[in-house]
């Protein structure tokens, strides 16, 4: 059953692409919308027992695929954002051949995406991991302009880095264990004596990851990557790709795989932090509306890290609902930005102004978004800061729990600063006739305001079915 | 039948409601209604006087709190007394408010007044009373504000000294209705221990502080520059003297077991004293005819608190005369102020001089009020003072001694008043000063035949009004009417009384002035510092309070500026040089970038291999 995740968009995609592809093309669009939609629902409404049942892909693949309540919250993330990335690109890619172009990747880095948080196995692990990067270097560079072009090179140079470092690795671990499944890793890791062979091989996996996931100081080709891509491209990459690939991953190896260890949460920690502070305050000097985002998605990217670091049970949980919460509220706030960039033509900060009067819609759900992202009560960006500080405080780690409140003051900041310098004051002069976004950027906007605000309402749900499952 | 006591509260208070209500440009109305309900007042005290009646209704049971009012002879004679001073003083201003436009504020406000002081004296509930008295904290500020332009600050002061007693009096009064379980004033009676006696000293404050007693004091002399002058005679000349001090021998018989001898009542004693000295020592160099007085108003409180704090018969006795004599000579001296200032134009004293045949009426009222207040037998002051003075000896000489020295100064200081004021040389511009109006005139020589009265028929008072408040058993066959028992005290008190007149020639001749018959004592050694930095409010507790709050404030302010300064400057320049520095950090060569990220490998590969464990 779970194989069906993987397998249905990569036949999708073979199916779309047969001779008749000129018939095809009309589908393209409602066949990824309904996959996608269809994922959300799957994952949302019914458990793991679901997916775990009836495993069929015995016979065809040697693909090792397992759903827990981590890769459902994954699945359920990846659907969500999947599905706003194709409405907005519905809207924002005009050329009908790019237009399909982009629906066949999409569907593509679904299954990617699938593969990379059902599978049990480090090698499989890798294999999704690049269909996924493959697929993110054509979109970035779809539109093929000068920018974009750079941005996916920047972004190939450093993924074929951690490429690199994830395969050796992989080897390190498979000479030390012979095995490459998760649960063979972890058996032999926990019961070898520690060797340094061991430890190259981890230390050499969390860098690969930490580029993937783009932590500071690996983040040099993130800001670039999501600023130059297409709207609804970056919506993908920052609310769910690079989430997916580096940060799942990491949180799935080092907290489920690896065993407990102080100097790995040390690293994990100060890595968190300097994320955290660095790339807020980078955030607070940009003037590019999604530069500003994909810097705070840097610094949000710390918190999930730190609260991984922690080590304890309620640090993970933590910093596995910030990771959904996240790729929520900055899918949202991209979607606003493709938004904004679509009506004005700009993504200056400095030449806009006043857009709440006569973009709304836009300019509330943007509100929800920033302030979930800063934290506020009662929204769900609250929860999951409060239960990494908690956690951190817990664990004995006062000083990264205060830097932890501290940071978000300048998440404030400059989420702030970015509000009021788009969409409050007085409007500008030929700004004036700017209309509402159109229905197909509004509705992912509304859902994920909505989700954001549920999530965060109806917290004691989260709480008793995510929280106590992990805790067994 | 004791619903009657309802219309103490209601006629006043509805007056006074109407009073507001009436447009300002018609005038008559207005002294209709102050005149007719005052003198309503008057007569409902007066033909009830004789009974016993006590009014009952549930008001907020939860809290204790019940409308609960008790007429008897105590509340009585204040009533009377109040009902008497409030006809008498509307009277008076009716005409010497004539000519001001906040006539009928004043009015409303005075009316208003007398219903909350008829309340705060009937009422058997001390949450009742606390109500009341609170009320009257309200009018009292009001009245004071609606004077000249200097007024509302003086109004502000006199607002927050006695709002901070009356929260002294609302601690008191809940820590009583805790220690006695009732709330009912008749039926309290605790014993003064630990916390009994904080119970009454917080009591006590409000009540002396009502009376105007130090250190309370401060807003009486500059309302009496500020406030309009009928302010003056009814509310620190009469009324709030008997609520204070009624209040104060409330709580000292009825409420608590206060016995001679108990630290409490050797803490009145030293209020009082302290209170009669110091306040008279300030009278003495005042050049203000109403300055003077209100100084006074505050010595003679001490008198009253100094024989109410001996708590044997005779000191209470005294103390309870001479809040009525004083309300008497007090306000009638009040009351001869205003018709110099109305009739002369001013109540500086450096500008007037030789009214005497001017105003001969005024100038023989103010004889009999002056002679009253220095003790001069056979006149009221004389009387309730003796007994003071007794009752202070058998406690303690040194009371006694600051009794008989404040005693001399007062009488030195009305020496030099009376000089100043109305002897001497008749300025030119006074030429034509005339005998003030009838109306006026009136309540004046009313309250000095009274002063008179009570002095040599004091069986009259004493036994009609005051002895009567003791229980019998507590006066055990006592007489206090009639000339003083010890003969010894009389002789010593004129002997005291020729001394500040010689020592009022000695320094007339000095200095050739009436006015500064008191020099020598003004200016002598020491005492002129002393004198000078009082007069700037050096000593002020109101001054000394906001100077504290001020130097509190301003190192509250500059924490703030500091903590600010942190936020607004530091914060924020810190963090934009840190951005700036990681911007420019950010060049977009992606060859610096790849450097970052393997020296981050690096450092964790070394970091983790040194730990050395899995």
């Amino acid at each position: 059953m779970t194989s069906l995740l993987i397998l249905i968009p990569l036949f999708s995609v073979m199916v779309l692409n047969l001779p008749s592809r000129t018939m095809m093309r009309r589908f393209a669009f409602w066949l990824s919308l309904i996959l996608a939609a269809s994922q959300v629902c799957l994952a949302a409404f019914f458990g793991t027992d679901l997916w775990n049942n009836a495993n069929i892909s015995g016979s065809f693949f040697q693909f090792n695929l397992a759903v827990d309540n981590l890769s459902r919250v994954m699945l359920f993330s990846i659907g969500i954002v999947v599905l706003a990335a194709i409405l907005a690109g519905r809207e924002l890619i005009k050329d009908e051949n790019r237009q399909f172009n982009f629906t066949n990747l999409m569907l593509l880095i679904l299954a990617g995406m699938n593969g990379v948080v059902t599978t049990v196995d480090v090698f499989s692990l890798y294999v999704f991991m690049e269909i996924t990067a493959v697929a993110s270097f054509v979109l970035i560079s779809l539109q093929k302009d000068r920018d974009a072009l750079e941005a996916s090179f920047k972004y190939i140079i450093f993924s074929a880095l951690a490429s690199v470092m994830m395969l050796a690795a992989i080897a390190l671990l498979l000479m030390v264990s012979g095995e490459t499944g998760f649960p063979g890793i972890s058996h032999a890791l926990s019961n070898l004596p520690t060797s340094r062979l061991t430890l190259l091989a981890v230390s050499i996996f969390i860098c690969g990851l930490f580029i993937k996931g783009g932590a500071m100081p690996f983040h040099g080709w993130l800001p670039d990557a999501y600023s130059a891509a297409p709207a609804p491209v970056s919506i993908l990459l920052a609310g769910i790709v690079t989430k997916t690939l580096g940060i799942y991953t990491l949180i799935r190896i080092v907290g489920f795989v690896l065993s407990p260890n102080y100097a790995l949460n040390n690293i994990l920690l100060l890595v968190g932090t300097i994320s955290i502070v660095a790339g807020a305050l980078a955030a607070l000097g940009q003037k590019d509306l999604k530069r500003m985002l994909s810097y705070s998605s840097i610094s949000q990217v710390g918190y999930i890290i730190i609260g991984l670091g922690c080590g304890t049970p309620l640090g993970i949980f933590g910093a596995i609902f910030h990771l959904f919460n996240h790729s929520i509220f900055k899918s949202l706030l991209f979607t606003n930005s493709a938004a904004v960039e679509s009506r004005t033509n700009t993504r200056n900060m400095e030449e806009l102004g006043g857009l709440a009067e006569r973009m709304p819609c836009t300019g509330t759900t943007s509100i929800i978004g920033f302030l979930s992202a800063a934290g506020i009560p009662p929204l769900s960006g609250f929860w999951s800061k409060i239960i990494i500080v908690v956690a951190l405080w817990q664990a004995g780690f006062h000083a990264y729990s205060a830097i932890a409140v501290m940071a978000g003051a300048i998440t404030l900041a400059y989420f702030l600063s970015m509000q009021r310098r788009v969409f409050f004051g007085k409007i500008k002069e030929e700004l004036k006739s700017t209309k509402e976004a159109n229905f197909n950027l509004l509705l992912p906007a509304l859902l994920l305001a909505a989700i954001t605000v549920g999530a965060g309402i109806l917290f004691p749900f989260v709480h008793d079915t995510f929280i106590t499952s992990f805790f067994k | 039948m004791d619903n009657v006591l309802l219309l103490f509260l209601i006629v006043p208070l509805i007056a006074g409601i109407l009073a507001l209500l009436i447009p300002k440009k018609v005038r008559g109305p207005v002294e209709v209604i102050v005149l007719s309900a005052t003198g309503l007042n008057l007569l409902l005290a007066a033909v009830f006087f004789k009974s016993n009646l006590a009014y009952f209704c549930p008001w907020v049971p939860a809290i204790g709190l019940d409308f609960s009012l008790r007429f008897y002879h105590f509340s009585a004679f204040i009533i009377l007394a109040t009902a008497a001073f409030g006809f008498l003083i509307a009277l008076y201003s009716t005409v010497s408010l004539s000519d001001k436009t906040y006539a009928k504020h004043f009015f409303a406000y005075f009316l208003i007044t007398i219903g909350l002081v008829n309340g705060a004296v009937l009422s058997d509930n001390l949450l009742l009373l606390l109500f009341f008295w609170e009320g009257m904290l309200v009018t009292l500020f009001l009245m004071i504000a609606v004077g000249n332009k200097s007024a509302f600050k003086t109004a502000a002061k006199a607002l927050i000294i006695v709002g901070i007693t009356d929260l002294c009096l609302m601690v008191g009064i809940v820590l009583t209705g805790h220690l006695a379980g009732t709330r009912t004033i008749s039926g309290i009676n605790l014993p003064l221990d630990a916390l009994g006696g904080l119970a009454f000293v917080f009591l006590m404050i409000g009540a002396i502080s009502k009376a105007g007693s130090m250190p309370f004091h401060s807003w009486i002399p500059d309302a009496a520059l500020d406030a309009p002058l009928p302010f003056m005679a009814f509310l620190p000349g009469a009324l709030e003297k008997l609520v204070g001090i009624y209040l104060l021998s409330r709580i000292s018989l009825d409420l608590f077991q206060l016995h001679p001898g108990s630290w409490v009542s050797t803490m009145l004693m030293i209020v009082g004293a302290v209170t009669i000295i110091l306040a008279v020592m300030m009278a003495l160099v005042q050049k203000d005819y109403k300055r003077l007085l209100s100084y006074h108003a505050i010595s003679q409180v001490g008198y009253m608190v100094l024989g109410i704090g001996t708590a044997i018969p005779i000191g209470i006795i005294g103390g309870l005369f001479h809040m009525i004599n004083n309300a008497m000579y007090k306000s009638c001296l009040f009351l001869t102020g205003g018709a110099v200032e109305k009739q002369a134009g001013t109540t500086d004293l450096e500008k007037l001089g030789g009214l005497g045949l001017k105003m001969p009426i005024t100038f023989a009222c103010f004889i009999v009020a002056a002679v009253s207040i220095s003790g001069v037998p056979p006149f009221n002051g004389f009387f309730s003072k003796e007994l003071i003075y007794d009752s202070a000896l058998e406690r303690n000489l040194i009371f006694y001694l600051v009794a008989v020295i404040g005693s001399f100064f007062t009488a030195a200081s009305f020496l030099k008043l009376g000089h100043a004021a109305f002897l001497g040389k008749l300025r030119d511009e006074h030429r034509n000063v005339k005998e003030a109006p009838p109306l006026m005139l009136v309540p004046m020589i009313i309250i000095a035949l009274g002063c008179i009265v009570f002095g040599i028929y004091n069986k009259l008072p004493i036994h009609a009004l005051i002895q009567p408040i003791l229980s019998p058993e507590r006066l055990e066959g006592h007489q206090f009417a009639g000339w003083p028992a010890n003969t010894a005290l009389v002789v010593i008190t004129i002997i005291v009384l020729a001394g500040a007149f010689l020592n009022h020639r000695f320094g007339v001749k000095k200095k050739g002035s009436g006015l500064k018959a008191v020099d020598h004592i003004h200016y002598a050694p020491v005492l002129h510092i002393i004198y000078d930095k009082a007069e700037k409010r050096f000593f002020d507790p109101y001054n000394i309070g906001l100077k504290i709050i001020n130097i509190i404030s301003e190192i509250a302010w500059r924490c703030d500026r500091a903590i600010d300064w942190v936020y607004d400057t530091l914060v924020v320049k810190v963090t934009y040089a840190c951005t700036n520095q990681i911007r420019k950090a950010h060049t977009g060569n992606y060859a610096t970038y790849l450097v970052w990220s393997l020296v981050g490998f690096l450092l964790i590969a070394v970091f983790l291999l040194q730990s050395g464990k899995m």
